[in-house]
């Protein structure tokens, strides 16, 4: 009996030894899940859908090698720093609803155990699912919601990669300064005082109610009057009423912060009700959706839309032309600045992950308030992305700027956006004024 | 004592309806027991809330056959007192709670005395309209945070927090709206074997002979529209705290109106159970189908799609609602 236990611990000794030698099979490739909270239907399924394909085009791109595209995320097969694990990508539908936006983050951070979320476009619904993120400290990078309050609430769980509103308002007034000094090219400096009224209509939620006020409060500063600004339900299936409320202010510039399907009706209702103004400008979402484009075509001559991303920065980017054209073969459009932003905010999670080296959220945290991201790996025409880390604007990137675009007709007969705003970099003449109805 | 004993009395329910009753009770009692998902955890919630309001909305419109489709102005009048009281006051939720019932009710004598003038189609278009004028007010004005609505900061409490009504975990919520589900069913319990019930009932039969009887119709429809008030503007207090972020666009759309009486009618209007029917049936399966094939590549809308379907067919089938079916079939068996 002696010698048989004697035997057994020697086989299990040499049994352990080959264990100890034999080498380890290789782990699974190890996969980062990111939760990605998208209108997807709805009044705003249009921006969902872009939204989409520019998130999982970045996570292809990620994912594979791509050796032609100068891009850090390009150049090696998931995430090197986790042994080239790769981005999976759990798409969750929020409709435009904030209380469902907020079930959703629970779920996809208790159920799917996310490593963190991207998300998620409404403002409305950003801010819900962000307190969701910030109460289970889970980390959430949003790219393509600008309400200015969504980074003043000092959250340590939540990092802003887009501009938000104040900024992109500001470069509108900015502009409508440069008009009246000459600076805009193609149009001689026109007298203050022809376009000097104001009247705005946005959209009634967080986003629209914010740009309202913003534009409000710039007008001011700027010396224009604002004398007419109304809120209206981004559902509505009628804006006629809202349409004859500003013409009857007289206004020589619309200003208008409309989600897809409002935009399309306003600009129809405007052409319906002969609208005439001077200048009649959209705080991007709607005003420059391929959708919006597709629908009116030729009765957009004229509108300018702020946005971050024109076709025309292929131009002066060439990485923006790269990324442009995969991005076209994969849904047949170009980028556009819903889903050149969404494109941003994903490769920012990849960045922020290759540089953690852990889906530990205190490191995800830690990498994310030390990221330096150059402008020259970005789509968009930024500086690059820098997360403020203190101040009022905590987890606000820094280094954003927007873009203000007018529809124009090209030479191929095709109604496309110009840059008219950096005038540094302009495209093409500005149509001035609005050529009306 | 009376009243205590009538609320806890079902024994005009056939027995079988008190078995699936009692299943479905202990079911709810032990159900965070069985470590469903967090998703599962968040439907159930969802489907107490819309019981308590389509009770809230039963009593009005299935015992009385009122049809009121502005209850979401109520809903946004406790939500907002909750969410006001807490970030300005620091008053808990028990205390706002009541505060926003009072002031719901208040409105809802407010409105119901001018609105019970009206009959049928005129009532429930004007119902509709007053919701949407007090979500415009709240729109513009800044005290309530206009449309940006109210935020109840997640940083700023340390859960739970039993007074103000802040958890982090989900099981607490359950567990209180649990105990007003159960305590909504004993009030409407109570309150259909009330006089003013049996009052409702025979209004709704027939209005001239109700007053014929000297009941006085209009105020008997102002106090049930006040009751239902109540019952709703709880669940918008609990709505606050559970969300943490209100706004009119939200909590007081014309959807949440539209839902609320959907279930009560779908489940079968004027029943105890018809309103926990429509729930059960209807929050579940928007749930689980927008899970299953919500953001599917390719699918995008087919759970709405498929949702439609099958409210259009239980309507077809039995206008009076799941809870009619279940009566044919029981009519059909015992003849």
């Amino acid at each position: 009996m002696k010698r048989y236990g004697m035997t057994l611990m020697v086989v299990f000794g040499i049994l352990a030894l080959m264990g100890l030698l034999m080498p380890s099979p290789a782990p699974a490739a190890r996969v980062v899940k990111i939760g990605v909270i998208y209108p997807l239907t709805g009044g705003a399924a249009a921006a969902g859908r872009e939204l989409r394909a520019g998130a999982e085009l970045a996570a292809e791109i990620a994912n594979g090698v791509m050796a032609d595209l100068p891009m850090t995320m390009a150049k090696n097969s998931g995430i090197k720093s986790l042994g080239g694990a790769k981005i999976k990508l759990i798409f969750k539908d929020h409709e435009g609803n904030p209380t469902l936006g907020a079930d959703l983050a629970k779920k996809l951070i208790l159920d799917d155990k996310v490593d963190g979320i991207l998300g998620c476009y409404h403002s409305s619904v950003t801010k819900t699912v962000s307190a969701v993120c910030e109460q289970y400290g889970v980390p959430m990078i949003n790219g393509t919601s600008t309400s200015p309050a969504l980074t003043k609430r000092g959250f340590k769980w939540f990092w802003r990669t887009t501009p938000h509103d104040r900024w992109f308002t500001k470069d509108l007034f900015e502009l409508l300064k440069g008009l009246t000094e000459g600076k805009v090219r193609g149009v001689k400096a026109v007298p203050k005082k022809d376009i000097i009224n104001l009247a705005s209509a946005c959209e009634k939620t967080e986003w629209g109610s914010h740009v309202s006020r913003l534009i409000e409060g710039l007008a001011k500063e700027y010396g224009f009057k604002l004398r007419k600004s109304l809120l209206y339900a981004a559902k509505a299936a009628d804006l006629s009423s809202e349409v004859r409320s500003l013409k009857a202010a007289r206004p020589d510039v619309m200003l208008f912060a409309s989600y897809t399907s409002d935009a399309i009706l306003m600009v129809k209702t405007l052409k319906a009700q002969k609208a005439n103004p001077k200048i009649i400008w959209g705080q991007d979402a709607g005003f420059e959706k391929p959708e919006f484009r597709n629908t009116l075509g030729g009765d957009i001559v004229g509108i300018l839309t702020r946005t971050v991303f024109l076709p025309k920065v292929v131009e002066i980017k060439a990485i923006a032309g790269k990324v442009n054209a995969l991005y076209k073969k994969k849904t047949g459009n170009d980028l556009g600045g819903a889903s050149a932003r969404a494109f941003t905010g994903l490769q920012t999670w990849v960045h922020v992950l290759e540089k953690a080296g852990s889906t530990k959220p205190a490191d995800i945290q830690k990498a994310a308030n030390s990221i330096k991201i150059p402008g020259k790996e970005l789509v968009v025409p930024w500086a690059g992305i820098k997360f403020s880390t203190s101040g009022e604007e905590l987890g606000q990137n820094v280094l954003g700027s927007g873009l203000i675009g007018q529809y124009q007709k090209g030479k191929d007969g095709k109604v496309g956006l110009e840059i008219v705003y950096p005038f540094d970099v302009s495209s093409a003449d500005m149509i001035f004024p609005f050529p009306g109805y | 004592m009376e009243v205590l004993r009538n609320a806890l009395d079902f024994s005009d329910f056939p027995r079988v309806d008190l078995c699936v009753a009692a299943l479905v009770a202990s079911f709810l009692l032990i159900f965070p027991l069985f470590h469903f998902s967090s998703f599962a955890m968040a439907t159930m919630i969802q489907f107490l809330m819309f019981s308590l309001y389509g009770m809230g909305w039963n009593t009005i419109g299935g015992y009385g056959g009122q049809v009121d489709l502005g209850k979401a102005q109520y809903v946004g009048i406790g939500a907002y007192t909750t969410s006001v009281m807490l970030i300005r006051w620091d008053v808990p939720f028990w205390v706002s709670m009541p505060v926003g019932m009072s002031f719901a009710v208040l409105w809802s004598f407010i409105i119901g005395y001018p609105l019970f003038r009206l009959k049928g189609h005129y009532f429930a278009i004007a119902t509709i309209a007053t919701s949407l004028v007090l979500k415009d007010l709240f729109e513009v004005w800044d005290f309530v945070g206009a449309a940006r609505g109210l935020e109840i900061s997640p940083i700023k409490y340390h859960p739970p927090d039993f007074l103000r009504l802040i958890f982090k975990e989900d099981v607490y919520y359950y567990y209180v709206i649990l105990g007003f589900f159960f305590l909504g069913i004993f009030y409407v319990n109570w309150f259909r074997k009330s006089r003013l019930g049996f009052q409702l009932r025979s209004i709704k039969d027939n209005e001239d002979v109700a007053r014929s009887l000297g009941i006085n119709v209009h105020w008997a429809k102002v106090k049930t529209y006040a009751i239902a008030t109540a019952f709703v503007s709880l669940v918008g207090s609990f709505h606050a705290c559970y969300i943490k972020n209100i706004e009119p666009e939200d909590t007081m759309s014309l959807d949440i109106s539209i839902l609320i009486a959907l279930m009560a009618m779908l489940g079968g209007a004027g029943s105890l159970w018809g309103p926990i029917i429509g729930a059960g049936v209807l929050i579940p399966l928007k749930s689980y189908l927008k899970e299953w094939l919500g953001a599917k590549a390719g699918l995008v809308g087919i759970d709405l799609i498929i949702y439609a379907v099958i409210i259009m067919l239980i309507s077809a089938v039995e206008p009076r609602g799941i809870w009619g079916i279940v009566e044919k079939a029981r009519r059909r068996r015992s003849v």
